[in-house]
């Protein structure tokens, strides 16, 4: 069962090994994006603003990715079952997760073709509750597989 | 021939109270109908031991001390189990002899294997 990295068609026949892999996309890009946005803010820089945008937009793109290779990981390696405990929390989070990016990226794409100026308190609020829930999951997600080794 | 009468007497009692006393006691009658059972723990991301052997018939019970779940699924698929939380258990019964290799479906690296004899 021992999967070589450097087997390029071992990985991808992995299954569920894809989603731990491409997960990291979405947590990084919508971190990224809260962080340029704030410095656009503490800047007055629209380059950072812009950057901030189309990293929300690879957020919201990858999340797609890290949703359906998840959902893939459930039916392949537990074949559906109904989840208990740490994991049905780690689905829950991270569908809470992906659908707080995705209202961002729907609410910034609106913003941006109205050229509407500043970010409201509103999506604020959302963007920091996504980066702590995405936190949260990604945290769950660590322990889960066995890279955080809980106390 | 009384005396033997009464030999006869005492001997047929001890061997009736000893009869009694052994159909009486069903954990001592049993013992020879009950399969064979064993149990390999999961501790650590790892599964102890990793080569178990056993003889056919044996039942092998799997019990999980991480805080993580794990679960139990033979490699040609022979058994699977489901999720296991904390001190959740699984049990399956090996009635062919054979190698039987499996692994943590969530953890993949972690794998062992029953040898029935």
């Amino acid at each position: 069962m021992t999967v070589n990295p450097f087997d390029l068609k071992s990985a991808l026949l992995a299954k569920h090994a894809q989603h731990v892999v491409l997960v990291h996309f979405p947590i990084a890009l919508l971190i990224s994006s809260v962080a340029f946005d704030l410095l656009a803010i503490g800047t007055g820089s629209r380059s950072l603003a812009k950057a901030a945008y189309h990293n929300l937009i690879g957020a919201a793109i990858t999340a797609l990715a890290a949703v359906g290779t998840g959902v893939l990981a459930w039916q392949l390696q537990l074949e559906g079952e109904n989840l208990r405990g740490n994991l049905r929390l780690h689905l829950g989070l991270g569908a809470w997760s992906a659908l707080l990016i995705w209202t961002l990226a729907w609410w910034r794409s609106r913003q941006e073709r109205q050229d509407s100026g500043s970010l409201t308190v509103g999506y604020w609020a959302i963007a920091f509750l996504a980066v702590l829930i995405v936190a949260f999951t990604g945290h769950l997600g660590g322990i889960l597989s066995g890279v955080e080794v809980p106390n | 021939m009384k005396n033997a009468r009464w030999m006869l007497g005492v001997v047929l009692t001890v061997l009736a109270a000893f009869t009694s006393i052994a159909l009486t006691q069903p954990g001592v009658a049993k013992v020879s109908d009950q399969p064979a059972s064993a149990e390999v723990t999961i501790d650590n991301f790892s599964f102890g031991p990793t080569t178990l052997t056993v003889t056919a018939g044996t039942s092998v019970t799997w019990k999980n001390n991480d805080d993580v779940p794990h679960t139990v699924v033979s490699d040609d698929k022979v058994f699977r189990s489901k999720a296991l939380d904390t001190d959740d258990k699984f049990s399956y019964a090996f009635t062919k002899p054979g190698t039987y290799n499996y692994f943590c479906s969530i953890h993949p690296k972690m794998t062992a294997k029953v040898v029935v004899e």
